[in-house]
């Protein structure tokens, strides 16, 4: 990125503590998001989400494996973000693995709940077919393919479009399996059974530049932030995950005061999202 | 197995001579000085140039041209099965080998002595005929971002199954294990800047295929420049001219 000048940079920090940023937007006030799903056919569920120029690509890949020994009535799911060299330059070779590993890290606090399962964003134990012996594995792929900042959000919006994308093969198990043995698995052709996605949580960053914090940064205002702090709310208001970002310290009542206007902003999110969701699916029906 | 039915039809429909759809978009990512994405039926790829630019690499500067370099990367879900390594593959390097040398060929490097030029090239979904969708996209990206080359560059591919020529082969054909020729030309000046085939072919049964190639080359050269021209009228309009 060309770097600021002192100008720039003063115009930036003035605007966020007025109220009035770069573009003409509020603190709290999201840039327009636009999502399109189904963009890759080959995937279970797919979808593009664009907040102004970060453009993010997640796709759902499900297919049949065997359950963690631990966890034997429950699927797995695995996160993994790619950061495409086409975002920036400096993400050629292995100069993006950081990123990505710290997006898909981020991702997989936010939506996979802790070690054991519990309190994850999706219904592992939906995807249990025999217990102990077959399950679904659910591969979700994010591709990053032009970053302005707010990835993690533009992330977890398109995960959750590529959820409520997804059709699952239904399955019939041979009845006559016995103990030990592998039972055979018919993976239906015709019948889906839809994801649900009610308890995937959205990922909410609040970016603090000076006194104030601001929702949906631009790479330009990130690189004036002295923190972050990315937080994930789901339907109900309740927080499923949180992570910190930046080297400055934080008072504790600040982080507080961020997760209430956090959850006060998820909610005008999960309804834009979901309305935004449902347009593009009937968009695709067409 | 049957590639094309008695009929003359292939196993998606098209007849032997026809090309898959194609679709571009230019300005797709707005950070890069160029970038477009190309379809060619199911497979889609986006391509950006980062550039001119001053050389990252002091060591690899040159002092009369400017340095090209090429990144070629599959996502995760672009092949039927889940790719676990997307780059750094004896593959991927290659092909970005090829895309390098091919664009090296055209872009008039004297004009921008030390300077990079950076195209980096994604694939979203690959189904057949990567290599030419790539190329096509990397011109696009190129005129895209203003820089001055000799000619377009376009690619197509075509191969031969079941004795019939076959143009722009899709994955299951590509797969086949029949030849596959790979040709890259510039259109204007009528030169072959590409020409890579696997498999083995009777020399006359070769010029054919290579033939039919070249003509699918010059039907996307044709489309690019429709799109080139849409784009700069856009510009013009946007500029208020």
């Amino acid at each position: 990125m060309v770097g600021l000048s002192l100008g720039e940079k003063n115009f930036i920090k003035g605007g966020i503590a007025q109220d009035i940023r770069t573009d003409g937007r509020k603190r709290l006030t999201y840039r327009p998001i636009f999502v399109e799903t189904g963009v890759i056919p080959q995937a279970s569920g797919s979808a593009r989400v664009k907040m102004g120029a970060t453009d993010v690509i997640a796709s759902v890949k499900a297919e049949l494996g065997k359950p963690n020994a631990s966890h034997p009535d429950k699927g797995k799911v695995s996160i993994y973000v790619d950061c495409s060299p086409t975002a920036e330059p400096t993400f050629e070779g292995r100069g993006g693995e950081e990123l990505s590993m710290e997006l898909s890290t981020a991702l997989q606090r936010c939506l996979l709940g802790g070690k054991s399962g519990a309190g994850a964003g999706i219904n592992l134990s939906s995807l249990s077919i025999v217990e102990g012996k077959v399950c679904w594995d659910i591969y979700i792929d994010g591709l990053v393919v032009s970053s302005d900042g707010n990835l993690l959000d533009a992330l977890g919006a398109a995960i959750k479009a590529a959820l409520s994308n997804t059709a699952v093969p239904k399955v019939q198990v041979a009845a006559n399996a016995s103990l030990d043995e592998q039972p055979e698995v018919d993976v239906s052709d015709e019948e889906f059974l839809q994801f649900d996605t009610t308890g995937v949580p959205v990922i909410i960053t609040l970016t603090k530049v000076g006194k104030h914090y601001i929702v949906d940064a631009t790479a330009e205002e990130e690189s004036q932030m002295s923190s972050a702090v990315s937080i994930s709310v789901n339907r109900q208001g309740r927080i499923c995950g949180l992570t910190k970002r930046g080297g400055a310290g934080l008072d504790p009542s600040i982080i507080l005061d961020m997760i209430s206007v956090a959850k006060h902003v998820s909610e005008q999110l999960i309804n834009k999202l979901d309305s935004e969701i449902a347009a593009a699916e009937a968009c695709e029906e067409e | 197995m049957e590639y094309v039915s008695p009929e003359g039809l292939r196993l998606d429909g098209r007849r032997p001579t026809e090309m898959r759809q194609l679709r571009a978009e230019v300005g797709v990512v707005a950070k890069a000085d160029g970038s477009a994405s190309f379809e060619m039926g199911n497979t889609k790829v986006i391509a950006a140039v980062y550039g001119p630019r001053e050389v990252q690499n002091k060591g690899q500067q040159m002092n009369d041209q400017a340095l090209v370099r090429c990144e070629y990367s599959m996502a995760n879900f672009s092949t039927g099965d889940r790719m676990r390594k997307p780059k750094g593959d004896r593959r991927s390097t290659e092909i970005s080998l090829v895309i390098r040398q091919t664009m090296e060929a055209c872009i008039l490097t004297h004009l921008m002595p030390r300077s990079q030029i950076d195209i980096f090239v994604q694939v979203l979904q690959a189904d057949g005929g990567t290599r030419s969708a790539c190329i096509n996209a990397a011109t696009l990206a190129l005129a895209d971002a203003g820089i001055p080359m000799r000619d377009l560059v376009t690619s197509c591919s075509s191969g031969y199954l079941n004795s019939t020529p076959l143009l722009d082969l899709n994955y299951i054909e590509d797969s086949a294990g029949g030849p596959d020729v790979t040709v890259g030309i510039l259109p204007k000046l009528d030169k072959v800047t590409l020409l890579q085939m696997d498999a083995k072919l009777p020399i006359d049964i070769f010029e054919n295929v290579m033939q039919l190639a070249i003509e699918g080359c010059k039907a996307v050269a044709n489309y690019i420049r429709e799109i080139l021209l849409e784009n700069t009228k856009q510009l013009e309009f946007r500029r208020g001219v």
